[in-house]
């Protein structure tokens, strides 16, 4: 057993540490920093702050060079997600782009959506936004229903996405459409590469219980969209789908744990303020978040030897799920215990990530998928 | 980074299952449940250990050892919850530690190259002794096989030693526990001798028995899910395999997380202690805390899901749970080890 990093891998971090010192404005780094600020404005300068810090070359770190990317290894990418986290860095605006779409397009674009695609988006040219869920197709994907007909040259768009994350920044999306109404119901799925600015195509923003309206619906009529813009063949919008959603599988949790680390180090502190630290069952509670948290990073290190040895994750992604978004569930509970009453006024930080939390056991596959996948896949259980 | 067992630990792994699988299976551990006035100290699984040298991995090369480290024994540990093995191995082996790391050169002469032979059984005594001129008095209840041991390593507040329990001023008696695959005993000391051990090295011996213990624990939960989900999906009601329904499904990924995440913990916390790596304090209790939550959960989960046979004497499902459940308790319960962990956050660790 060897939990150090490589030589070469240390010496990145080094590096990354030193831009983010030279480029990262320090009144950034404080907490409740960019809860204060306007939403658009928000975004617009994450925006231009990404796009730099890909052109210094710290993104698509673990992508081929000939993508724009670094050309580094899985450990490189779990130690940016840590340093960007220690830093308290502004999150990614192109994540579904960055995580999901680039690397199938890299996998199985064509030349022309390898060339038009992966580097836009890598400097934040074009953002993107995922079209999979519906009001009628949420945990069960295969439900879709926007229609895609073929009329001359195009497909014809008529129908709705919902929960779509960053719909009201986004300029493309991904879209999960039925362009054969009579196959069997996975088999008559495509997916589409749809301008967002279109006519026919309606962003309205949804208010989330947080407060914030970072995701939408999107409306289609008649929206036309290429015949050449799909993703790998007409109708295996199904397998394109899976292929997509495997590239979270071998990414790390290292990012989420530090920054998990570092909310839990918030609340310690307002807890010595509060006098809080003395209370024996909280403080058995900050002991479990602890237990929690630590399995979280040796799950990450386990994941990571594994991808390493080149060993095939499959749905061990889903227990790295569970673990990271049920441990968040729990230290949202710890920092409104610690503050008790005070939470419903104070501590902005705090508070938006408490709320959001709720949201990480439904977005990407609930919790209560993720359980199906471990017990039917992992533990060999019946269907 | 390579965070998983070397292709050595992994051979040793695979010799000590083919060992309890093909020599000292189930079969065998219910004679040793089902003997309740005998010593639970088979002599044939004393023998393997001397045998296959499962006591000499710790044991320093000059001793007659092997000196390899805690992850090497937390490797037996682990083989061992899963066969919910009987025997004092696991109080020798932590108890040969405290020689290690306490004793004098003398006393790790005399000592160790018999350990690593298996040649003299220890075990370790934690309570509050007192010691007076020498002399210790105290009683100390729940100690592992105190009436098989060739030494008693008394782990007091102001100190630790080494008793002869043959010797004057030492009286133990044994009781018939819930868990019949671990013996335990009182061991009551009235002005009994011992020769001191450095008291320095007692928590680190602690940490190391906690280690083991978190281990022990894990094989434990693994064995009792892995049992657990081999029975539903078989077990017919409704006209389905009861593993088909949600209500269990959902309940068994959780433990298969819970208990993947507690071997992780487990490995991660030797290879610390091992590396003096930093975060080696919080890394067992992390280990200790999780083993024996995960542990109680899946144990208890085995019962409830074989139905009224899982409550019987007949079925293992109880070997499992009352192995879990003592096991819960030794080298710190959760509480304690949930408070340090607050500690050490609180102190920035």
């Amino acid at each position: 057993m060897d939990v150090s990093y490589e030589p070469e891998t240390e010496r990145f971090r080094a590096e990354f540490r030193g831009w983010l010192e030279a480029n990262l404005p320090a009144e950034w780094r404080a907490s409740g920093y960019w809860e204060r600020l306007d939403s658009d404005e928000a975004f617009a300068t994450r925006r231009e702050w990404e796009a730099g810090k890909a052109r210094a070359g710290f993104a698509g770190i673990e992508w081929p060079t000939e993508f724009g990317g670094r050309g580094g290894t899985p450990a490189m990418k779990a130690v940016y997600d840590e340093e960007m986290a220690v830093a308290n860095a502004p999150r990614t605006v192109n994540s579904l782009g960055l995580v999901f779409l680039a690397p199938t397009v890299m996998a199985i674009g064509t030349d022309e959506q390898k060339r038009d695609i992966v580097k836009p988006l890598l400097y934040n040219e074009v953002i993107w936004c995922q079209g999979f869920s519906e009001p009628g197709a949420g945990s069960d994907l295969a439900a879709v229903a926007l229609r895609a007909d073929v009329d001359g040259d195009d497909y014809v768009l008529n129908g709705q996405k919902t929960w779509t994350s960053n719909a009201r920044h986004a300029d493309m999306m991904f879209a999960l459409a039925r362009t054969d109404r009579a196959a069997e119901r996975h088999q008559g799925l495509s997916m589409l590469l749809v301008d967002l600015h279109a006519p026919g195509v309606d962003v309205r923003p949804l208010k989330q219980l947080s407060g914030a309206t970072e995701f939408g619906e999107v409306f289609f009529t008649d929206v036309r969209v290429p015949l050449a813009a799909v993703l790998g063949a007409e109708n295996r919008g199904w397998q394109v789908a899976m292929l997509l959603l495997s590239f979270e599988r071998g990414a790390s949790a290292m990012g989420q744990y530090t920054a998990f680390r570092r909310e839990v180090n918030d609340i310690l502190a307002l807890a010595r303020r509060t006098g809080r630290d003395r209370d024996p069952l909280l403080r058995q509670a900050i002991g479990r978040s602890v237990v929690e948290l630590e399995c979280l990073r040796l799950h990450s290190l386990h994941v990571l030897t594994e991808v390493e040895q080149g060993r095939e994750l499959g749905a061990a992604a889903s227990m790295t799920k569970l673990q990271w978004s049920e441990t968040h569930q729990d230290i949202g509970e710890l920092f409104t215990d610690v503050a008790g009453l005070a939470h419903q006024i104070g501590e902005p930080a705090l508070q938006q990530s408490f709320l959001w939390s709720r949201s990480e056991t439904i977005w990407g596959g609930t919790s209560q998928i993720q359980r199906n996948i471990v017990a039917e896949r992992l533990l060999g259980l019946p269907r | 980074m390579f965070f998983a067992l070397t292709d050595e630990q992994r051979a040793l792994q695979d010799s000590v299952r083919r060992f309890t699988a093909d020599r000292f299976g189930l079969r065998s551990v219910r004679e040793v449940w089902d003997d309740a006035d005998g010593d639970g100290d088979p002599p044939e699984l004393w023998k393997a250990v001397a045998d296959q040298g499962w006591l000499a991995g710790l044991v320093p090369e000059r001793f007659g050892g092997l000196g390899l480290g805690l992850l090497d024994a937390a490797v037996i540990a682990r083989c061992w919850g899963e066969a919910v093995a009987p025997g004092p191995l696991p109080a020798t082996t932590v108890a040969a530690e405290a020689i290690r790391l306490g004793g004098s050169d003398e006393q790790q002469r005399e000592w160790l190259p018999r350990v690593a032979a298996a040649e003299v059984r220890l075990t370790l005594a934690v309570g509050g002794v007192s010691v007076h001129d020498g002399a210790l008095s105290g009683v100390v209840d729940h100690v592992e096989y105190p009436h098989v041991a060739d030494r008693i390593v008394v782990v007091g507040p102001d100190g630790m030693w080494l008793v002869d329990p043959a010797g004057p001023g030492v009286t133990v008696t044994r009781h018939d526990a819930l868990d019949r695959s671990t013996r335990l005993g009182t061991v009551a000391l009235q002005r009994a001798p011992g020769e001191p051990l450095r008291a320095d090295a007692a928590s680190d011996v602690l940490d190391r028995g906690a280690v083991l213990c978190a281990n022990d624990l894990v094989g434990v939960a693994r064995q009792a899910l892995t049992r657990t989900v081999d029975y539903v999906r078989t077990r017919e009601q409704f006209g389905r395999p009861v593993g088909s329904f949600q209500a269990l499904k959902h309940a068994l990924a959780d433990l298969h997380v819970a208990v993947s995440m507690a071997e992780h913990a487990g490995w991660y916390s030797a290879h610390a202690l091992d590396e003096a790596r930093p975060d080696a304090d919080r890394a067992v209790s992390v280990a200790k805390a999780k083993a024996g939550q995960a542990a109680r959960d899946t144990t208890a989960a085995m019962i409830q899901f074989h139905g009224g046979i899982g409550y019987t004497w007949e079925h293992d499902a109880h070997f499992y749970f009352k192995r879990a459940k003592r096991e819960e308790y030794q080298y710190g319960d959760t509480p304690t080890h949930l408070e340090r962990l607050a500690r050490l956050a609180f102190d920035g660790g």
